[in-house]
C-alpha cells in the first residue's frame, strides 16, 4: 500500500532549478533512503513532505490525501532534524511529550507513553536531563522518540547520523533501523552518506542535481549502477572509457586506449560504440607480471601503493592507458610496492556497462 | 606582582574603568552623604545628619504621587514598546527580503536626532491646535481638542516612541539567536502557529524580553528631558524633580536623596534581571 506520492515535484530557487520533475512513491513500512552530494536537493524533498517550504509545482499525498498545501500541524509527519532541533529550555520528558500535550493528552495516559517512548530508545534514566546535558547520541534519541511518540503516518530523518562520530554512527544506525522495523513506520531518510543508505534502506533513491539519477534496493544499485554517476557515489569504482568491438546478448567486447586485444565486459552496446564502463575497485584482483598474458587480463604498473588495515590500495597505471584503483585484501597471497609490474583482471560480469552522465562530467 | 595577574582583559579595560569610577563611583559617594543632610530653606544645608528626606519622599503625598507616577509610566513604557516593537524585531530577525535594512534603517533613524528636537516635534503635533487634535476635530471624532500634553497621555506617547527602537533592537537579536530549527520542530510535532509562540519562541526569547523591558524601565524612569518638555512645569516625574530641586530650589540634600533612591531601584532591578535572564536562559 502506497503511504506517500510525491508526483512531478518542482522547486527552484531564483533561477536555480533544485527539484526538476521529482516523482516517488513509498509503501507502507518502508526505509527509503534519498542520498545524493550536497545541493542535490534530498532536504529540500524531505521539507516539502513536512509542509516546511512549499513547492512551486507538484503534489504531495500522504495515506491518499492530497496534502501539499496542508500546513506542517496538519501533517501528523514525526521529523527529526540534523541539528536534532530539542526544545532546550524543555527537560528531555517534556521534549517527548511536546507533541502529544499539542494532541490534548494529558495525566496518565501522557506520562506512560512518554515512559514508553523514552525506554524504546533506552533514555527512561535521563528524562530529567536538559538537552544540553546530552551527549549527540543521546540528543539523537531523544529527537527520535520526540517524533516517533505521537506515532506519525510518516518518518522524516534529515541526516540524523551527520553529527556524530563514526564508532557512534553505527551505532545509532542499528538502533533507529530497529525502532524503525519495531514501529513499522514508513521512513524517508536522508543522507550523503553510500553506507548507511546501502545498510539501512529497503531502497535508495540516488539523486543528483534535483533528478532521481536510479530507484533501487541496495544490491541492484551497488550491482547495477545505472550511470557512471551512480558507480563513483555508490561503492568506490573505476570508470574506464572504452570502444565496443563485438557484441552479443548481454556481452560486449570493448578495447581501452592503446589496447589492442578485447576485454569482455557485461552490458549492450552497439559495435563501434564509444561506451563507460563500471569496475569495482574491489573486483579486481592482481597477479605479478609475467610474459604469458591470457585473455582477459591487463598489464601494468603500480604506481602507489598505500596500506588501509583490512584492505590494501593500490594504484595502478595500465599499459592500455587508464590509471586503476585497486583495492585488495589484506590476507591478499602477494603484496606490491610501487614500481612492481602486475596484471590486472577480473571477470566479466564486474566490468559493467554504465550510461555516461554529462552533468557529472 | 606576579605576571599571571596581568590580565591583558583587565588591562584593556582599565580606561574604562577608571572613568566610570571618576565619574559614577565618586557623585555616588558625594551624593549619599549629601542625602543626609538637614536643609533648610532660609539659610541652606546644615551640618549633622538625618533622614528627614527620605521619610519625607516616602511620607509626603506630593513626592510618593510623583515615584509612583514614574514607576507606572516605566512599566507601561516597557509594556507597550514590548507589544508595539514585537511585531518589527521578528520580522527583522527573521526575514530573508533584501530590503530588510530598510526596516532596521527605520527604526535606527529617531536615535540619530537629538531628545531636544524630538520631543518639540511632540509638542507640535500634540498639542491642542497640533495635527493630531486638528485630524480628531476635522474626522468629526472629537468635538473639541483631546488634552494629548502636559499629562500622563503625552508623557507615555513621547516616551514610547523614544525607547521602542532599543526595545527592537534587544528583541531582534534574542529572536535571531532562536534556532528556526526549533520552531519547525515545533510545527511538525502540531502546534499551531500560536502555541510555538507560546510554548517555544516567548521561552527562548525571554532573556531578552527581560533585558529589553529592565532597559526600557530604567532609561524611562531616568529621563529627564522627554518628560520635561512633553509634561511641563508642574507634570512632574522623578528626574524632573530632582532637576527642580537641585536647580530651582536649591534642596541638593533632597535632590541627593531623591537620586539615591532612583540609583537604588536602577541597581535593585538590574541585579534582579541578571538572576531572571540567568534562570530563564537556556541551559
Amino acid at each position: 500500500m502506497t503511504v506517500l506520492d510525491i508526483a512531478n515535484l518542482h522547486k527552484s530557487w531564483g533561477n536555480v532549478d533544485v527539484l526538476k520533475d521529482l516523482s516517488l512513491t513509498v509503501s507502507s513500512g518502508e526505509f527509503i533512503s534519498l542520498l545524493g552530494p550536497s545541493g542535490c536537493g534530498k532536504t529540500t524533498i524531505l521539507r516539502i513532505i513536512a509542509g516546511l517550504i512549499e513547492p512551486d509545482a507538484g503534489v504531495v499525498r500522504l495515506g491518499g490525501a492530497d496534502i501539499t498545501w496542508k500546513a506542517p500541524y496538519y501533517r501528523d509527519i514525526g521529523y527529526v532534524f540534523q541539528s536534532y532541533a530539542l526544545f532546550p529550555h524543555l527537560s528531555v520528558e517534556d521534549n517527548v511529550a511536546f507533541g502529544l500535550r499539542r494532541r490534548g493528552l494529558k495525566g496518565n495516559e501522557l506520562l506512560l507513553r512518554v515512559a514508553h517512548a523514552l525506554d524504546r530508545v533506552r533514555l527512561g534514566h535521563l528524562r530529567g536531563r536538559f538537552p544540553r546535558e546530552l551527549s549527540g547520541g543521546q540528543q539523537q534519541r531523544v529527537a527520535l522518540a520526540r517524533a516517533t511518540v505521537i506515532e506519525p503516518k510518516l518518518l522524516l530523518l534529515d541526516e540524523p547520523l551527520s553529527n556524530l562520530d563514526a564508532v557512534l554512527r553505527a551505532e545509532m544506525g542499528i538502533e533507529i533501523k530497529r525502532l524503525q522495523r519495531e514501529l513499522g513506520i514508513t521512513t524517508v531518510f536522508v543522507t550523503h552518506d553510500q553506507v548507511e543508505a546501502l545498510t539501512m534502506s529497503d531502497r535508495i533513491c540516488l539523486l543528483n542535481h534535483g533528478a532521481i539519477t536510479q530507484l533501487a534496493t541496495p544490491e541492484e544499485i551497488y550491482t547495477k549502477p545505472a550511470s557512471t554517476f551512480v558507480a563513483t557515489f555508490i561503492g568506490r569504482s573505476n570508470i574506464l572509457r572504452a570502444k565496443v568491438t563485438a557484441a552479443s546478448s548481454g556481452r560486449v567486447e570493448a578495447v581501452f586506449g592503446d589496447q589492442l586485444k578485447p576485454i569482455l565486459g557485461a552490458g549492450v552496446a552497439a559495435t563501434g560504440e564509444a561506451v563507460s564502463f563500471s569496475l569495482r575497485q574491489q573486483a579486481i584482483s592482481l597477479e605479478p607480471w609475467s610474459e604469458r598474458i591470457t585473455s582477459n587480463k591487463l598489464a601494468g604498473a603500480i604506481t602507489f601503493a598505500t596500506f588501509a588495515g583490512s584492505v590494501r590500495q593500490y594504484v595502478v597505471q595500465l599499459e592500455a592507458g587508464p590509471e586503476i584503483l585497486v583495492e585488495a585484501p589484506k590476507s591478499a597471497a602477494t603484496t606490491y610496492v610501487a614500481g612492481d609490474r602486475v596484471i590486472a583482471s577480473w571477470a566479466a560480469d564486474d566490468l559493467i556497462l554504465v550510461q555516461e552522465d554529462e552533468v557529472f562530467q | 606582582m606576579s605576571r599571571r595577574s596581568l590580565n591583558p582583559g583587565w588591562l584593556l579595560s582599565t580606561p574604562a574603568l577608571v572613568l566610570l569610577s571618576v565619574f559614577f563611583l565618586i557623585p555616588l559617594a558625594i551624593l549619599l552623604p549629601t542625602s543626609l543632610r538637614p536643609f533648610n530653606s532660609s539659610s541652606g544645608i546644615q551640618s549633622g545628619w538625618t533622614l528627614a528626606n527620605y521619610v519625607a519622599i516616602l511620607s509626603d503625598s506630593f513626592y510618593a504621587e510623583i515615584m509612583l507616577r514614574t514607576i507606572v509610566l516605566g512599566v507601561l513604557v516597557s509594556a507597550i514598546c514590548l507589544v508595539l516593537g514585537w511585531p518589527i524585531a521578528s520580522v527583522i530577525a527573521r526575514s530573508q527580503s533584501r530590503y530588510k535594512f530598510i526596516l532596521v534603517l527605520v527604526v535606527i533613524f529617531p536615535l540619530l536626532i537629538d531628545v531636544v528636537v524630538r520631543s518639540f516635534g511632540w509638542i507640535v503635533l500634540l498639542s491642542d491646535k497640533g495635527i493630531v487634535n486638528e485630524l480628531l476635530i476635522g474626522l468629526g471624532i472629537t468635538s473639541g481638542p483631546v488634552q494629548l500634553i502636559f499629562n500622563f497621555v503625552g508623557l507615555l506617547i513621547g516616551m514610547v516612541h523614544l525607547m521602542l527602537p532599543f526595545m527592537i533592537l534587544i528583541l531582534s537579536s534574542a529572536i535571531r539567536a532562536i534556532p528556526s530549527d526549533l520552531e519547525h520542530a515545533s510545527a511538525t510535532l502540531g502546534s499551531r502557529p500560536a502555541a510555538t509562540f507560546l510554548y517555544v519562541t516567548i521561552p527562548l526569547a525571554m532573556p531578552g524580553i527581560v533585558a529589553g523591558s529592565i532597559l526600557v524601565f530604567v532609561l524611562t524612569i531616568s529621563s529627564m528631558v522627554t518628560p520635561r518638555l512633553l509634561g511641563g512645569p508642574t507634570y512632574r516625574v522623578m528626574a524632573s524633580t530632582i532637576y527642580d530641586e537641585f536647580l530651582q530650589l536649591l534642596n541638593w540634600p533632597m535632590g541627593a536623596a531623591l537620586s539615591s533612591l532612583l540609583t537604588a531601584i536602577v541597581l535593585v532591578l538590574v541585579v534582579l534581571s541578571g538572576k531572571l535572564t540567568q534562570k530563564w536562559s537556556p541551559r
